[in-house]
């Protein structure tokens, strides 16, 4: 009886270790996996694919990455070699590392055959998809553009009371702000603590980008810079007194914020406007439709306005945003991936993706007055682009924006002063520029 | 079967997967930390000698994380260590329903950590329905920015580790506190002893190993806290006001994949940790040497 | 003197009410948010009153809909519970075809086609990156028959002490605790991101768990008995690989996994955790082992048993309570484990654990604390019920031995 048992529970330990063994991938029908950012631009990809999965039987699956973890999760699975993800949308930054890495495939030959480069927009086409700038060689289709910009209330800013004081105290007219001493004058006007009403909600968090996409355009327009695209020299450019100013300035709108601002990222800055918190709020374009949408923002949602970022006392440059589809170079299904993107970049699914409320890089979509129309930010959202600028896109970028993210935030949390920042992110930058080899000659 | 091929077949499967998923990795880790190798790169380990660890150990930003860290390790277990120990005094006697009370106060301890750090986020917020906030709003002019104050944010980090924790020395030092014989204190009580000299000469020898060893694995813990300033402060936030030395070695290995010099710190860690521990230890033995002579 | 002493003795329990209020608060709060609306939750102030609402919880069911067998699974839950706590309660005199034991075999039996039916009656799942869910229906089966088999008192004959009629009425239950998972498959079968993850806590968690109770009572009960070349060394160098930080082995561990296809899978990450657990599980259990006294078993031996076999009768039985507080342990560890887990699986992959995934309910408007407060919550449950069904042996688990009766 005893030995019976035992074989018995033998077999049945046998059978488990059969059963709960690796099976076979179930390829019961042809399937592309994409991978994004969790957001809204994810969710209308993947209604536009539903067209794709009519028209050719292929399934098409948007996996979202929260926005904290985007970079980290995509690049440890690329280092796992892993094969789930086929197309990547990845941020611009990420082509140089992806490139030399081997991640992405490279697409040059496959874009010249087969895609219409002239009918994306150029810029777009640099920023997203060409790698090294200039060259030619290209390892991405851009599939949304994205601009930083602000969005503000309207009836708040177009209150006659409001109005009258605002003129008496600085002696203009309240207006979305062209400058930022504007910015900061209107911030600093609708910041009431007692009534929970603040100015500004910008980005300060340290994840990802969170800081830098917020303040790298302060600098620029204040007269900084990341450094010298040739010789990659960093000292002198970023740490420069008008870059300090920058700094300084960009600390300074902290008063005028709700208190938790520090930690603000594109949900914390949306949460605040759409909570009604604050009078202005800086997001990228592509996180506006939360706003104008009654089910999240059912305070302010048909009152809110949109301009482009303000420009500096040296100029005027707005923070790129935005991804470009590359494949990945552990897919199984390079093929179905190409196949997808060709669709993809066909003219009346542009036309689609653009109406679904995505950026689209299509020239002449783009231009389109019903493009323009197509939702109340998308103007402002056009006007931005002759300034838009970009990070490092060096294979080493996520060093340089790891560091460039301590120090600011160290900066604006007063750890540090903002001299002191910056001249460690020159220090630091030429180390990891040093040991890349840039200044092997 | 013989007993050895018993003990073999008992020992063997424990220590060959130790082997294989502790020593193995840790012996590959020892030989990238020497070379300069980025995992996300094609190119192959170069070796560099020990310019890893002099580029490490010459960085005073380094050394601001490992102070980071022991500034937390200790006010978090010191805090911990009295709460539990103080609650285990409390439960240790005999009321209704004390094992249902008990398994109330472990709660804290049964979530995961990185659930704990991002749900306290909202609890210890200042915009929006902070808790900790109202429940001090009585006392206080303007809210605590619990998470974005560079000066309280490691506090806040004690906090929640400690709510989460406390509870685990509690039930240590309350198996320790139930196991002295009650015959101890009747004896003293005959010889009309004073409360606090029945704690110092009977309870405190008698649970002392115990709690020396709740020390050891929290301490231990505490050194590798990672979750809770990955999602509480947002990557060891603000600033670099709470980013610990676990925070940075990831940002280290999986954001930068600086992979050798990752290694490096990641030795660098071991070994104070492990000199540690042996202190702790060898002390373990001397207490526990002097509790079975009493 | 005595009124005193009363005194004394309602101040402490005032004190321990304190603290328990102290620390369940947040717990509550977590609870009491997952059952708000978004509007209540974002208010300036925190908000105790509120209009209750599931809505946080339906965001973690599948979006189409649930399956009809969901609703069997679980009748068949809660009938299991009420049966063994009705058997429990009252001595039923039943007649010898309906035996207490032949009424747990068919109720286990209907409970193995149930699960059957669903395996083939439910359409598989769409996703490429996720194993197929249905094939943790057999897994139960197998679970069921093999947990059966070890409870039910195998016997025919032998009178029915109250031994026996304690293991026919835990029969009752197998059902309705595999039955909870069943429902966590059935969910994560029709689409819902969230029980899918869950259903890959509890096989990483439980299968860990298991194994590392299992090689950790192996081993100890050898350092506790034999003689053993530099036995204090070993069992310091098995403490010391608790001591290493995660991350410390992570980027290896990593590596080596991506280099062995076994990132995203199940079997990697119950390797992982079983090897962190394990030597947690050696020296807790060496503890208790040293405290059975040797008597027994040399009294087992010269009866004729094998040490084996002793090990088995006289070892096993005797350490039920160290086991049960190490298994919490254990398991404690496993499921809220989340370094190695973000670093090892991926984003909707095939072996993604809860505790990264919880933490990512930002969607496109902000933070959903609602979504994450339901979420940790159901997380909560299960870990919560298994300690409080462990509770009484918790106490005396974790004595490390340090404490001599």
């Amino acid at each position: 009886m005893k030995s019976v048992r035992i074989s018995l529970v033998l077999a049945i330990i046998l059978a488990l270790a059969f059963v709960s063994a690796p099976k076979a991938d179930n390829h019961q029908s042809q399937s592309l996996t994409i991978v994004w950012a969790e957001w809204d631009p994810a969710n209308y990809l993947q209604e536009l694919s539903k067209d794709f999965t009519a028209e050719t039987g292929i399934a098409v699956d948007v996996i979202q990455i929260p926005w904290p973890n985007f970079q980290d999760k995509v690049f440890t699975a690329f280092v796992g070699k892993s094969d789930l993800y086929d197309i990547v949308i990845g941020d611009s930054q990420w082509l140089g590392r992806n490139s030399q890495g081997q991640n992405y495939i490279n697409l040059t030959d496959w874009i010249n055959e087969n895609i219409d480069v002239d009918s994306i927009y150029g810029p777009a086409m640099t920023a997203f998809a060409e790698y090294p700038k200039g060259s030619g060689t290209y390892w991405a289709l851009p599939a949304e553009v994205d601009a930083a910009g602000y969005v503000y209330r309207k009836d708040l800013f177009e209150d006659p009371n409001e109005m009258k004081a605002f003129q008496a105290k600085y002696g203009y007219a309240l207006a979305p702000p062209k400058t930022y001493d504007q910015l900061r004058d209107i911030a600093e006007f609708f910041t009431r603590p007692d009534q929970d009403l603040y100015g500004i909600a910008t980005w300060y968090s340290k994840e990802y980008d969170g800081i830098t996409m917020g303040f790298q355009q302060v600098m620029w327009s204040f007269g900084g810079a990341y450094g010298d695209a040739e010789s990659h020299k960093v000292a002198g450019h970023i740490n420069t007194d008008d870059a300090v100013k920058a700094l300084e300035f960009y600390t300074s709108l902290l008063q005028f914020a709700p208190p938790d601002a520090p930690n603000y990222y594109w949900a914390e800055t949306l949460n605040a406007y759409n909570s009604g918190k604050v009078a202005m709020a800086m997001n990228y374009f592509a996180f506006f439709p939360g706003v104008v949408d009654p089910k999240s923002n059912a305070i302010s949602h048909d009152k809110s306005g949109f301009f482009i970022a303000p420009s500096g006392p040296k100029g005027h440059y707005i923070s790129i945003g935005g991804q470009g589809m590359s494949i990945s170079s552990y897919s199984k299904n390079k093929d179905l991936a190409k196949q997808y993107m060709k669709w993809f970049m066909q003219k009346p699914v542009q036309e689609k993706w653009a109406a679904l409320g995505g950026f689209t890089p299509h020239k002449e979509v783009l231009q389109s007055d019903t493009f323009k129309t197509a939702s109340p930010f998308n103007e402002a959202f056009a006007a931005s682009f002759p300034y838009l600028r970009d990070f490092w896109a060096v294979p080493e970028y996520a060093e340089l924006l790891e560091v460039c993210q301590t120090n600011w935030s160290q900066a604006i949390s007063k750890i540090k002063s903002a001299k002191e920042a910056l001249d460690a992110i020159a220090r630091k930058h030429e180390e990891i520029f040093e040991d890349a080899g840039y200044y092997d000659e | 079967m013989s007993d050895y091929q018993l003990k073999m077949a008992f020992i063997m499967p424990t220590m060959i997967l130790l082997i294989l998923m502790n020593i193995f990795p840790l012996l590959w880790s020892l030989y990238l930390s020497f070379h300069r190798y980025k995992a996300s790169m094609p190119a192959a380990p170069r070796f560099i000698g020990v310019r890893n660890y002099s580029r490490l150990l010459a960085d005073p930003e380094i050394w601001g994380y490992f102070q980071t860290t022991a500034y937390f390790v200790i006010l978090a277990v010191a805090a911990q260590f009295f709460i539990g120990f103080g609650l285990a005094l409390l439960l240790n006697r005999d009321f209704r329903y004390k094992g249902f009370v008990t398994t109330l106060l472990l709660l804290p301890m049964m979530l995961s950590p990185v659930v704990v750090g991002l749900f306290w986020r909202f609890i210890l917020s200042s915009d929006n329905a902070g808790l900790l906030n109202f429940f001090l709003s009585p006392f206080l002019k303007s809210p605590i920015g619990w998470t974005t104050n560079p000066k309280v944010a490691m506090l806040a980090v004690v906090i929640v580790d400690t709510w989460m924790w406390s509870p685990f020395m509690m039930l240590i030092a309350l198996a320790g506190l139930s196991a002295v014989p009650k015959s101890l204190y009747e004896a003293a009580d005959v010889d009309r002893a004073s409360a606090w000299f029945k704690f110092r000469e009977i309870t405190l020898p008698l649970v002392s190993p115990l709690l020396l060893i709740a020390l050891l694995f929290r301490t231990m813990d505490a050194f590798k806290m990672f979750d809770i300033v990955y999602v509480l402060t947002r990557e060891g936030g603000p600033g670099t006001a709470t980013e610990t030395v676990s925070m940075n070695l990831y940002k280290l290995a999986f954001r930068n994949y600086n992979t050798g010099k990752a290694c490096a710190m990641a030795y660098i860690l071991l070994i104070i940790i492990v000199a540690l521990s042996n202190i702790y230890v060898k002390y373990l033995n001397r207490v526990k040497g002097e509790a079975q002579e009493t | 003197m005595g009124s005193r002493k009363n005194f004394v003795h309602y101040l402490i329990l005032a004190f321990v009410a304190i603290a328990v209020i102290v620390y369940i608060t947040p717990i509550y709060w977590i609870l009491a948010t997952s059952l708000k609306r978004l509007s209540d939750i974002t208010t300036r102030l925190p908000k105790f009153v509120f209009d209750i609402s599931l809505e946080n919880y339906q965001k973690l069911m599948p979006p189409e809909g649930v399956a009809d067998v969901t609703y069997l699974f679980l009748g068949e839950v809660l009938v299991g519970l009420l049966l063994f706590g009705f058997f429990s309660l009252f001595n039923v005199r039943l007649p010898r075809a309906l035996s207490l034991r032949n009424l747990g075999l068919i109720w286990n039996s209907v409970f193995v086609l149930t699960c059957l039916y669903s395996f083939l009656s439910l359409p598989p799942m769409q996703s490429r990156l996720q194993t197929d869910a249905r094939f943790n229906f057999l897994l139960l089966i197998v679970c069921t028959i093999i947990a059966y088999l070890l409870i039910a008192p195998w016997r025919k004959t032998g009178g029915l002490t109250s031994q026996t009629l304690k293991k026919q009425r835990l029969t009752f239950v197998l059902p309705s605790i595999f039955g909870t998972v069943a429902i966590c498959a059935v969910l994560a079968n029709g689409g819902s991101k969230y029980f899918y993850q869950l259903l890959n806590s509890i096989i990483i968690g439980g299968g860990s768990t298991i194994l590392a109770v299992g090689l950790g009572t192996l081993a100890a009960y050898a350092f506790s008995r034999f003689d053993i070349a530099g036995k204090d060394d070993l069992l310091f160098f098995i403490l010391s690989t608790r001591m290493l930080p995660p991350v410390v082995v992570v980027i290896p561990i990593y590596l080596m996994y991506s280099a062995l296809g076994l990132r995203d899978t199940h079997f990697g990450l119950i390797l992982l955790y079983t090897t962190f657990n394990v030597s947690f599980a050696v020296w807790l259990m060496k503890g208790f082992i040293d405290e059975i006294p040797k008597e027994y078993e040399d009294a087992a031996l010269v009866d004729g048993y094998s040490r084996f076999q002793t090990f088995l009768k006289v070892i096993l039985p005797q350490s039920v309570t160290g086991i049960a507080a190490t298994a919490v342990f254990c398991l404690i560890t496993a499921w809220n484990e989340f370094a190695f887990a973000l670093v090892l699986t991926e984003v909707g992959g095939r072996a993604v654990t809860a505790p990264p995934s919880i933490t990512s309910a930002t969607g496109s408007t902000g933070m959903d604390w609602g979504k994450i407060a339901a979420g940790t919550f159901v997380f909560l449950l299960p870990v919560a019920v298994f300690t409080f069904l462990m509770r009484s042996h918790l106490l005396r688990g974790v004595t490390f031995g340090a404490v001599k009766k």
